[in-house]
C-alpha cells in the first residue's frame, strides 16, 4: 500500500503558467524519495499540493487512501508536516513554542489560544529537541540561533505533529556543506527509524545521491525520471537539467562534471 | 589611450528613464500660491501680529500654582481617561485587526466589514464622540474614555492590520501547514510577530490620548481640561499657565517613560 498517491495532477497559476502537467505517481510508505531538477521545474508546487497549500487545477492528491480536499484539510494537514527552506519559524518565539506550534491541530483553540499546552504536549515537545539535538537551546529565542540550529527546529516542530509524511521543500538550500550534512543525515534517521516517509525537494545531485531511495527528476512541470540513485547516469541527468531554449549547453556539461 | 577604446566599444546604456520630480514639484508650489491667493492668507498680518502676540503670551509670565494638588488630581482623572480609552482600544483593535488583514480573515466579505469598521471608527472625530456620549451617559470620566477608545481603536486596528499583513507570508503559511486553525495562526504567526512595532504603536496612541483627554474636558468630558476652560473664560492667565504646564510636563514624562519602555523590550 503506498502513503502518498498522485493522480495526473495538473496545476496551473492564475496567470496561465502550468507548473505541473498532467503527474501521476505513488509514493511507497516509509520511504525516501528525493525530487530533482532545475528551478521552475514545478518541485515545489508538487510538495506545496501534498500538504493542501496549493489547490490541484485536475487530478486528485490521496494520502492513506484519503483525498486531500477542503473538508479534510485541517485534518490531513496534521499528519502531513512541512518543512522550509527558509524555516519559517515565528523568531520572537521560544525553541519550545515554536516546537509547540506542531501540537496545535490537535488542541482545542481555548487552551491554545492562550499559550497553555497540556503536559503531554510538553513531554513530545521535549522529546523532540532531545531528537535534533537542541534540548539545551529550549528557551532561546529562535532568532538568536544559527541556520542549521533553525532548521532542526523546524524538523522538531514537524516531528511534533507525529506525522506519517514529513515534506521538506529545499530543506539545506540556505545551509553550509555541513549544516546540509547534519540536516539530511537527520531526515535520513527520521525516516529509518520512525518509519516516517520523507519526501525532499533537492537540486543538489550529490545529496540525492547519497540519501535518497529513489530519486524523481522534474523538468517543465513533467516527471523526466523516476528510478533508484544508482540509475542516475549522466544522460538522465543531461534530461533533468536540460533547458529548452539552449540546443549545446556548455554549462550544463560543466555542471554535471563536478556534479 | 587604450582605456578610451575600451569605453568606447561597451555597449551604450539605454537611454536614462524620465525624472518626472521637478515637474511635481513646480505642480504642487503653483497649487500651495493657488491656495495662499484665494483664501487671502496675508503674511503681513502675521508681521505686524507678532508684537501683539508677545504682550499676550506676557500674561502667562507668573504661573500661580497655590492650587497645584488640585490640578494635580485632575491631571490623573485626565491620565486615567486616557488610559482606559487606550485599553478599550486596545481590545477592539486585538479582536477586529486581524479581520482586516486579507490573508488572515476568514473570508473576503469579513475582511472588507472589518476594514470599513476601522475606517468609520477614525473617521469620527472625538471630540463629536465626547459630545455625544457627555450627552448620552451624562458629565465624567467615563464619556471621554469611550469616545477616545471608540476613535483610537480605528486607528491602533489599522496600525495592527498593516503590521499583520507584513508579517513574513512564509510563516503564516508554515503555521498554517501544521493543521492550526485561522484563530492560532493569528496568535502564533501573526502576533508574535509584530508585538514589538505593536507595542509602539500603543504607545503612540496612549500618548495621543493624554493630550486629547487634556481637551476633552472642554466638552464636559471632565478631568484637566474642564478646569482649564475654566480659567481661561475667567480670564484667569496666572492659573492657566499653571495648568498648562502641568499637562506639559505630563505629556513630556509619558514621552520619556514610553521611549524607556520600547528600549527595554526591543
Amino acid at each position: 500500500m503506498s502513503t502518498i498517491s498522485i493522480e495526473s495532477v495538473t496545476k496551473r497559476f492564475p496567470n496561465g503558467f502550468e507548473a505541473l502537467k498532467g503527474i501521476s505517481t505513488d509514493i511507497a510508505a516509509g520511504s525516501f524519495t528525493v525530487i530533482l531538477g532545475p528551478s521552475g521545474a514545478g518541485k515545489s508546487t508538487l510538495l506545496r499540493l501534498l500538504n493542501g497549500l496549493e489547490t490541484p487545477s485536475d487530478g486528485s492528491v490521496t494520502i492513506d487512501g484519503e483525498t486531500l480536499e477542503k473538508a479534510t484539510l485541517r485534518k490531513m494537514r496534521s499528519s502531513v508536516a512541512m518543512v522550509f527552506q527558509q524555516f519559517n519559524l515565528v523568531e520572537r518565539l521560544s525553541v519550545v513554542t515554536n516546537v509547540l506550534t506542531g501540537r496545535l491541530a490537535h488542541r482545542s483553540w481555548v487552551g491554545s489560544v492562550f499559550y497553555l499546552f497540556r503536559n503531554e504536549d510538553m513531554d513530545i515537545a521535549q522529546e523532540t529537541l532531545a531528537r535534533v539535538g537542541l534540548t539545551d537551546k529550549a528557551w532561546s529565542r529562535v532568532d538568536k540561533l544559527s541556520g542549521g540550529q533553525q532548521q532542526r527546529v523546524g524538523i522538531a516542530r514537524a516531528l511534533a505533529q507525529r506525522p506519517k509524511v514529513i515534506l521538506a521543500d529545499e530543506p539545506v538550500a540556505s545551509l553550509d556543506p555541513v549544516a546540509s550534512e547534519e540536516i539530511m543525515g537527520l531526515l535520513r534517521e527520521i525516516c529509518d527509524r520512525d518509519g516516517i516517509t520523507v519526501v525532499v525537494n533537492l537540486h543538489q545531485v550529490d545529496l540525492a545521491r547519497r540519501f535518497a531511495d529513489r530519486i524523481i527528476g522534474m523538468n517543465s512541470g513533467k516527471i523526466v525520471f523516476d528510478g533508484s540513485p544508482k540509475h542516475m547516469t549522466q544522460s538522465v541527468m543531461r534530461t533533468i537539467y536540460q533547458r529548452e531554449d539552449i540546443e549545446d549547453d556548455n554549462s550544463l556539461d560543466l555542471a554535471l562534471a563536478y556534479a | 589611450m587604450n582605456e578610451t577604446t575600451k569605453t568606447q566599444s561597451a555597449a551604450a546604456l539605454p537611454p536614462r528613464p524620465r525624472n518626472l520630480f521637478p515637474v511635481w514639484l513646480a505642480a504642487i508650489l503653483a497649487v500651495l500660491w493657488l491656495i495662499v491667493r484665494d483664501l487671502e492668507i496675508s503674511f503681513e498680518t502675521l508681521a505686524y501680529g507678532v508684537a501683539d502676540m508677545g504682550e499676550y503670551f506676557s500674561r502667562y509670565g507668573q504661573p500661580d500654582f497655590s492650587n497645584l494638588s488640585r490640578y494635580l488630581e485632575l491631571m490623573g482623572v485626565t491620565l486615567a481617561t486616557a488610559l482606559w480609552g487606550t485599553v478599550f482600544a486596545l481590545v477592539v483593535a486585538f479582536f477586529l485587526a486581524p479581520l482586516a488583514v486579507r490573508n488572515l480573515a476568514p473570508h473576503p466579505l469579513t475582511y472588507r466589514m472589518a476594514r470599513e469598521m476601522l475606517n468609520f471608527m477614525r473617521a469620527m472625530p472625538d471630540l463629536l464622540l465626547a459630545l455625544i456620549f457627555v450627552t448620552a451617559l451624562g458629565l465624567g470620566p467615563l464619556p471621554g474614555a469611550l469616545a477616545l477608545g471608540l476613535h483610537t481603536a480605528g486607528f491602533l486596528g489599522k496600525f495592527f492590520a498593516e503590521s499583520l499583513e507584513r508579517v513574513d507570508h512564509g510563516v503564516v503559511e508554515a503555521v498554517r501547514a501544521t493543521g492550526a486553525t485561522n484563530t492560532q495562526v493569528v496568535m502564533y504567526a501573526g502576533w508574535p510577530s509584530i508585538l514589538r512595532e505593536a507595542l509602539g504603536f500603543t504607545l503612540y496612541i496612549l500618548d495621543r490620548n493624554v493630550r486629547m483627554a487634556s481637551v476633552l474636558g472642554l466638552v464636559g468630558a471632565g478631568g484637566i481640561g474642564l478646569a482649564l476652560h475654566d480659567t481661561l473664560r475667567l480670564f484667569d492667565y496666572r492659573q492657566s499657565a499653571a495648568l498648562i504646564i502641568v499637562i506639559l510636563a505630563t505629556i513630556l514624562i509619558i514621552d520619556y517613560a514610553s521611549a524607556w519602555l520600547r528600549r527595554r523590550l526591543g
